[in-house]
């Protein structure tokens, strides 16, 4: 599965100050290290960068740039951003991204075109957040469809599904899950991405990790083509490089309802187990599903 | 052909919790029923009223609630005779003059009067503190000790205090009431850590109420949920009784103090609306609602 390292986001005080002054070594250490981890595009997420959008984002493409040739996914709301991003991304660039919002079609989608992108296209529309699988097909194929009259191939296009925490409205990730599954049959040819730390957003901190694993590992099987991700939780690359057999094997067990004696399991594999059952909603979330 | 009416069963059930000893033991839960579809399983026993009593005279309660213990709210041990002689299955004692923001009681104070009050009362006792988490820490402490044995049913736990106010529960003999902010999932956290010293048939699950009108339909999903997640889907983290506080929530509304006829109306409904949802314990102020509500329990209404 492709890795898109999400370490450079504005959210980060870090990372937020080092572009509020334009100093280059904090984003660069980062951009290296992510590329050292084994990410295959680097994410820049600026966020609705309201100052000075078309400056902060050519600074950051060409300082990240310097130090890492990988492809940028640029993320960002801001169409002025956007752009000027663009223009300076030497490879090809993942456009993160439009949706079926119509702010999105008529100010985003253009830019995947002039700039010859690939684009993330979520299933949100002017409605928000569709709540189950089958009213996320329905948007899907719409914005898809007016994506295609554009010009953009489904070869072009990455789904994203839009992953929801677990801790917030547990019923929204098998949904998501279950999208995936189906989502070659509806939609020959397209890609698919999720924002993978999203899961456990609103975990506490030390337990936001295995979550994001077994999601990882779970829709991996589903046949999710990419993720947005902490690819300096070296755990979860080893993941992804098809390491921890044992863990895999019991995951999707798990999801196919198999029986799994949990207790009887190392420390670890017993927390991938119980992980995947939350995550299926086999059993109801709390903050202590590790500890029954 | 004959018809015969389809039947659900389910895998789980909630456990029975005794409160009280010896005579005065009363037990709650135990069904592997939806709420009041008796015909579904076994009801080991029916959902149980409590009427209230509060150690501080009855301050800012409504008139009309007042009205039947006008004579004897500042005797807090006659009251709750008065409630047992009205019709109540129990009584739930609110130390509200405990409150550090209020008459400010003390810990020995409110443990003097559960100690009279479990000794002269025929009937088992729920303790609730004021609310505030670390002087509940103390005044069920106390509670706790001095009434050593008598398996009192003691809260509220919550996510703040719940290590020192189970430690105090555990070693004295009693149950306990899991309180959270209508959240399944804090909800199932805090009885997941409870469970880890204490068996769930000592434990009781306050998801708290809400009144009509004031949030009842957010207290109404949660009780429902966590019948469902228990009894349907055999969770057993979340197959304790549920205790619906709710009296106190409907008397404070505008609309109760205004007028008789709306508290009454403002009680019943909440009460009534709580019991479909799952509550197994519900703890009211007005003893004609508490006669009501045996009524429609006793599917009479």
């Amino acid at each position: 599965m492709i890795l898109i390292g999400e370490n450079i986001h504005i959210i980060s005080r870090s990372v937020s100050e080092a572009v509020r002054n334009r100093d280059a070594a904090p984003i660069q250490a980062l951009a290296s290290a992510q590329a050292v981890a084994g990410a295959d595009y680097l994410d820049l997420n600026l966020g609705p960068a309201r100052r000075e959008p078309e400056e902060v984002a050519s600074w950051l493409v060409r300082t990240v740039q310097e130090v890492a040739d990988l492809p940028i996914s640029l993320d960002t709301m801001n169409p002025l951003a956007m752009e000027a991003g663009l223009k300076l991304c030497r490879k090809r660039a993942l456009l993160n991204s439009a949706s079926g919002k119509s702010e999105s079609r008529e100010s985003m989608m253009p830019l995947a075109v002039k700039y010859n992108t690939q684009v993330v296209i979520s299933v949100i529309t002017d409605r928000g957040c569709p709540p189950d699988v089958d009213s996320r097909v329905e948007s899907i194929m719409e914005t898809v469809a007016y994506a295609n009259d554009m010009g953009i191939a489904n070869e072009d296009i990455w789904v994203d599904p839009i992953v929801l925490p677990v801790s917030a409205d547990q019923k929204q990730v098998s949904e998501a899950l279950e999208f995936i599954r189906i989502l070659p049959d509806l939609l020959p040819g397209v890609k698919s991405v999720v924002g993978l730390s999203n899961v456990s957003n609103g975990t506490p901190a030390n337990l936001r990790g295995v979550l994001n694993r077994t999601y990882m590992v779970m829709l991996e099987r589903n046949g999710l083509y990419s993720a947005i991700a902490d690819v300096l939780d070296g755990e979860l690359v080893e993941l992804n490089s098809g390491g921890l057999k044992d863990a895999r094997v019991l995951i999707h067990r798990v999801m196919d309802g198999e029986p799994v004696d949990a207790e009887a399991l190392p420390e670890k594999e017993k927390n991938y187990v119980k992980t995947a059952r939350i995550l299926m909603g086999d059993a109801l979330y709390s903050h202590a599903w590790l500890e029954t | 052909m004959e018809y015969k009416a389809p039947l659900e069963t389910y895998s789980g059930r909630v456990r029975a919790v005794t409160i009280g000893r010896g005579k005065k033991a009363l037990r709650v839960g135990g069904s592997n029923i939806l709420p009041l579809h008796y015909f579904e399983g076994a009801v080991p026993n029916r959902p149980v009223i409590a009427l209230e009593v509060d150690d501080n005279g009855a301050a800012g309660w409504a008139g009309s609630a007042v009205e039947p213990f006008r004579d004897v709210v500042h005797d807090p041990v006659k009251w709750a005779g008065r409630c047992m002689e009205l019709g109540a299955d129990l009584v739930c004692l609110h130390l509200e003059g405990t409150d550090p923001h209020g008459a400010n009681r003390t810990a020995a104070e409110a443990a003097g009067l559960a100690k009279k009050m479990v000794q002269e009362l025929d009937s088992p006792l729920i303790v609730y503190g004021c609310g505030d988490d670390k002087k509940d820490v103390e005044v069920l402490a106390a509670v706790a000790e001095i009434c050593r044995g008598e398996n009192l049913l003691i809260g509220p736990a919550v996510k703040e205090n719940y290590e020192a106010v189970l430690r105090a529960i555990v070693d004295n003999g009693h149950c306990i009431i899991a309180q959270t902010p209508i959240d399944i999932n804090l909800e199932k956290e805090l009885n997941v850590k409870l469970l880890k010293q204490l068996p769930p048939d000592r434990i009781v699950i306050d998801p708290l109420s809400s009144a009509l009108g004031y949030g009842m339909e957010y207290s109404f999903t949660i009780m429902e949920r966590t019948r469902q997640v228990g009894v349907v889907y055999g969770d057993t983290a979340m197959q304790m009784p549920v205790i619906a506080d709710l009296g106190r929530e409907c008397w404070k509304t505008n609309q109760a103090k205004l007028d008789r006829e709306q508290g009454m109306l403002w009680e019943s409904i909440t009460a009534m609306s709580l019991l479909l949802a799952g509550a197994d314990i519900l703890v009211l102020r007005h003893p004609e609602n508490c006669r009501l509500l045996k009524e429609a329990i006793e599917g009479k209404l």
